[in-house]
């Protein structure tokens, strides 16, 4: 949603930024966005050169003797460079790895001098809260989290997109209400919150307030704000893995919690969601997580772990029934999904075995067919191919 | 301006240190040390490692100490259940993913973990004295042992995986020999006496092994033997021409140099008995071996000419001249049957058969003992089992021998001999040697509780009897007769044992955390392939006649060459490795984290520099100091996550034309990865 605030209103950073500078007397800005985000920085750069053409920004702006450049730093896009030391890092021409906190950038930050580091959202509320007044801006939200906060909503949901809600509405209004329940007819099971280092919310707890204090409560977080809906045939062993794979790729390589150990977590839930999980992976998991959390040197590590903490507590029997039975409850980890062809609905049309790509089908024209196991490559060619739903998955 | 002093508490203790000063370096003015991987006090922080956290109390997040400031009445516990917790699992982590060999397989192999790798190196290096000083570090008779030991270091040899081991055991005498011959031996220090009196039984190589350590740690020593020369096995059951007397003599008398006294022809039970010999001492030491032939349990056993192994071998080296006529079985398998056949062609016997219960390739004698064998002329029977020995007017006069099929495979994984119903051989003969195995006499030794087995038990760590201050080793104790260097493992532990006790404390032994690493002929494609030594021998001919050496023994020359082969798989930084030290302290699980290595390979870009990225576990130092300090910047980091490994910048020859040499980078690297070459 940063994103979509530096393409659709790039003024309301700039002011931020502007108003946040005066108040600090800082000279220098930098908005660090990503390189692979190209209409944002035109975009920026447009706003940037306009704001200057009206003396908005640069020299002595609006003759009030102060002065303030922003520049654009455009980065090669590593997850871990929105942590904020590794920002400042990278923006010094740095490799984008964290530093050592103490000390905070607000006492040593870029080139070691006193630095105000913030999001895009956080910059481009303040013109309204100095416009508004701090009052209105606290009206909104809940006791602990004030104001507004942008969701990315998405994933099996209706109606998807960026959403700005006072803080304090539940999950439900988000997602039953603005984002208009599941698509395809299908059951909510889950809900993925703050992002790859988020954590996952179950149906039950979908009247949980979002504030701070209380999505924390269900070891998500508010993150970058990301909302992905899933329905009853998404994995909550294979989600765990896909994001672990993500911020285990995303990790700098720099402390050892993080680099092997989000290594490692990948490697046991890729053998669980192959079938190949061991008694007693699922508490090496937990191991795992704790010790990360309380040994990563920055936020990315301390906070990977989070998928699999809350998938492990929110649904530990689909973790049970891939490690004890081979089984993937939602059908979706490939290496242990069976196909079968019901042979009371196969007409025995012969398509699913001309499809098939290893060959794998086999059976007389109008007789029944039947799908080899050893073959089997799990495709989902012949499920697809069959006109008379003849072919189960299980 | 003086600073402003800062008290706090740290582990129970309060302590004072300038403000800014951080956890880490506060500690250590408390004597306390926080294992930590990747600092450098000169460097400051840089928080990689997570070694070092600490946990301070109203801190709800753990603390990295080498970074963290101190603070007034800060109240600050490095071992807290979770600083050691989260310290383990980095440990772990690192571990699980270090792809190292601590020490070579040839030393783990070794059931005393003689340093093979180190003298081979120093073999190869011309160092002879220097050798013979390394084996000594593990036992006192290199010459012998060398000669004799069926070398399990060379089975573990990695050379395996490429073409054929190292002649290690050959090695070892060759070096002995060699500095014998020059009389260049490295004198042993004697500590100071401690007045204490140790009594050993037996002078075979575990009891001959125990007083030359007690000897040097200042205890004075007695060794008694019931045979007239000290040697054990080594003299009486090994014959000369595979270890000559002469060669042990010289061994045993270094180990009477060192003020060790040497009593012979004494047996307990005849002399003296137990409880009084035990009075006479601070500590005992029973390694009284194990000198009585395994009987075969068949018909006729009882006749003349028939003889047990080693029984056999002993009456040849004591010079008795046993009649064993012209045509003689051997049964067994073993080394010793070899030695008896082979002594048996010796004394003039004309027809020597070896009778085998399995095939050859089951047979569990050296292989090169069998060809040995087989070029003097033994016959091999095998598939064969004794029946009956037969007699004529009470003597030997053939044997009727049971023949044999091989069935299914037993828990050891050999197939088990099953009798052919009905089926029989008989041989003429006019004796019968059964080196089937041996066992130790108890008799003498009632007050010492015993195994099932008939042995004495024995701690299997520290070898102490319930007796106090008594201990027993080698093949007296527990599983009984095993291999030369098998006694000299027990004989070390047992030594530190009663050096323990008479110092007032217990011996416990703690078995090491280590790396190794799982390879296969794969990994050594790309070696070249060198020959293994060979070792010349006298013609087949020639030597069946005497008893003079059968090996010739190698040239410094080759032995150099042969040394030179070595793979030297163990880590040359195992002594100074922060991270296996660290690994030991918080009994780090090395293979619960295993899973993928980070990428990486051994190269040669810097100078004298080799570095191991597999070994590698990314402190940076060498980056930071290469850059801090030698003010070069020759080093990076390359690639993310998990791929990260360290390079010279950008590949580029430029780069490492600039490298002055200074190898910080190598002297500050906590691990093996860097290696000065």
């Amino acid at each position: 949603m940063d994103r979509a605030v530096i393409e659709s209103d790039p003024h309301s950073l700039i002011e931020g930024m502007l108003i946040a500078a005066y108040a600090i007397g800082a000279s220098k800005a930098f908005v660090y966005v990503r390189a692979e985000y190209p209409l944002a920085i035109v975009r920026l750069e447009k706003a940037l050169a306009d704001a200057k053409a009206h003396n908005l920004l640069g020299e002595n702006i609006l003759g009030s003797g102060f002065s303030c450049d922003i520049r654009i730093k455009a980065g090669a896009g590593a997850f871990v460079c929105g942590e904020e030391t590794a920002l400042i890092e990278s923006l010094e021409g740095n490799r984008g790895m964290p530093r050592l906190k103490p000390p905070f950038p607000a006492e040593k930050g870029y080139t070691q001098a006193p630095s105000n580091i913030n999001n895009v959202e956080t910059f481009a509320n303040v013109a309204w809260i100095i416009l508004n007044g701090g009052a209105a801006f606290a009206a909104m939200g809940t006791e602990t989290s004030k104001g507004t906060k942008v969701f990315a909503l998405t994933g099996k949901i209706k109606r998807g997109g960026l959403v700005e809600i006072p803080m304090g509405l539940t999950l439900r209004d988000v997602i039953f209400g603005i984002g208009g329940g599941i698509r395809d007819g299908g059951t909510f099971k889950a809900v993925q919150m703050g992002g790859p280092s988020g954590g996952c919310i179950p149906e039950h707890l979908l009247d949980t307030k979002i504030d701070y204090k209380a999505l924390g409560a269900t070891g998500a977080i508010m993150g970058s704000g990301g909302m992905v809906v899933m329905d009853s045939h998404t994995c909550m062993v294979n989600m765990a893995r896909f994001f672990l794979d993500f911020t285990a790729k995303e990790s700098c390589g720099k402390c050892v919690h993080c680099r092997i150990g989000t290594k490692r977590m990948h490697e046991i839930l890729t053998r669980i969601t192959e079938g190949k999980g061991k008694e007693g992976d699922v508490e090496l998991l937990q191991d795992l997580c704790n010790g990360i959390k309380a040994g990563a040197l920055c936020g990315l590590g301390q906070t990977a772990p989070n998928p699999v903490l809350t998938t492990i507590r929110y649904f530990r029997d689909e973790y049970d029934a891939h490690i004890r039975e081979a089984r993937c409850p939602a059908h979706e980890c490939a290496a242990l999904k069976k196909y079968e062809i019901d042979p009371a609905k196969c007409k025995g049309c012969t398509m699913c075995a001309k499809k098939c790509p290893v060959g794998a089908i086999s059976g007389e024209l109008k007789k029944p067919h039947v799908i080899d196991p050893a073959k089997c490559i799990k495709c989902g060619q012949c499920v697809a191919t069959c006109k008379f739903g003849a072919v189960a998955v299980k | 301006m003086e600073s402003e002093l800062i008290t706090l508490e740290i582990d129970g203790q309060s302590v004072s240190v300038p403000a800014g000063t951080t956890i880490l370096e506060a500690a250590k003015t408390a004597g306390i040390d926080i294992p930590n991987l990747c600092y450098l006090k000169e460097l400051g922080p840089y928080g990689a490692c997570g070694v070092c956290v600490v946990e301070v109390e109203k801190c709800p997040k753990m603390l990295r100490a080498c970074s963290a400031k101190v603070a007034p009445g800060m109240v600050v516990h490095t071992k807290s259940e979770k600083a050691l917790a989260t310290r383990k699992l980095a440990l772990e982590l690192l571990m699980g993913d270090h792809d190292g060999d601590c020490q070579g397989p040839c030393k783990l192999n070794c059931p005393a973990h003689t340093d093979c790798q180190k003298y081979v190196k120093e073999i190869a290096e011309g160092r002879f004295a220097d050798a013979v000083a390394t084996v000594k570090e593990t036992f006192p008779l290199p010459a012998a042992i060398g000669r004799v030991c069926p070398h399990p270091c060379e089975k573990a040899c990695r050379r395996n995986l490429v073409e054929a081991p190292i002649s290690i055991a050959q090695l070892k005498y060759f070096a002995a020999d060699q500095v014998r011959k020059d009389g260049n031996e490295h004198p042993i220090k004697v500590a100071a006496p401690t007045g204490k009196k140790v009594g050993i039984i037996g002078g075979g190589p575990a009891g001959l092994t125990a007083a030359f350590k007690l000897a040097q740690w200042g205890h004075d020593v007695t060794v008694y033997d019931q045979m007239p020369e000290m040697g054990g096995m080594l003299r009486y059951g090994i014959p000369e021409y595979r270890l000559p007397k002469a060669i042990l003599k010289a061994e045993t008398d270094a180990i009477a140099a060192l003020g060790v006294q040497f009593i012979n022809n004494f047996k307990i039970g005849r002399d003296a008995d137990f409880a009084k010999f035990r009075s006479w001492f601070d500590a005992v030491i029973v390694a009284n071996g194990a000198w009585k032939s395994t009987s075969m349990r068949v018909k006729g056993e009882e006749l003349q000419g028939v003889w047990g192994g080693i029984d056999f071998l002993r009456a040849v080296v004591t010079g008795e001249k046993p009649e064993i006529g012209e045509r003689v079985a051997i049964v067994g398998g073993g080394n010793t049957a070899m030695d008896a056949c082979r002594t048996a062609v010796r004394v003039g016997a004309k027809e020597v058969f070896v009778v085998y219960r399995r095939t050859r390739k089951e047979m569990p004698a050296e292989d090169i003992e069998i060809t040995e064998a087989e070029e003097e002329g033994v016959k091999f029977k095998f598939l064969c089992a004794p029946d009956e020995i037969l007699g004529k007017d009470g003597k030997v006069c053939g044997m009727r021998l049971q023949v044999m099929e091989l069935g299914e495979p037993d828990e050891r994984g050999r197939r088990k001999p099953v009798p052919v119903p009905g089926k029989f051989e008989e041989i003429e003969l006019d004796s019968v040697i059964a080196a089937i195995g041996q066992r130790n006499d108890p008799e003498g030794f009632a007050d010492l509780p015993q195994t099932p087995k008939g042995t004495i038990a024995a701690d299997e760590g520290n070898f102490a009897t319930t007796l106090p201050g008594v201990f027993a080793c080698g093949d007296t104790v527990n599983k009984g007769a095993g291999i030369a260097i098998g006694a000299i493992a027990q004989a070390n532990e047992a030594a530190l044992a009663v050096n323990a006790y008479l110092r007032g404390g217990e011996y416990k032994p703690v078995k090491p955390i280590l790396s190794e690493r799982n390879l296969t002929e794969k990994d050594f494609a790309d070696r070249p392939r060198i020959a293994r030594a060979v070792m010349p021998q006298r013609p087949a001919e020639e030597r069946r006649h005497d008893f003079k050496e059968v090996n010739l023994g190698l040239s410094p020359e080759a032995a150099q060459a042969e040394a030179k082969r070595c793979l030297e798989c163990g880590c040359h930084d195992f002594e100074d490795c922060k991270l296996i030290r660290y690994a030991n302290l918080v009994q780090a699980d090395t293979q619960r984290l295993r899973g993928a290595f980070h990428p990486g390979f051994t190269e040669q870009k810097l100078v004298t520099i080799e570095r191991n990225q597999r070994k590698c576990i990314l402190c940076n130092l060498c980056v930071r100091v290469c850059a801090e300090q030698a003010k070069q910047g020759l080093l990076g980091l390359v690639g993310r996550g998990f791929k990260t490994v360290i390079k010279p910048e950008f590949k580029d020859p430029a780069a490492t034309a600039v490298c002055k040499d200074c190898r910080l980078c190598a002297e500050n690297c906590p691990t093996g990865a860097l290696r000065i070459v």
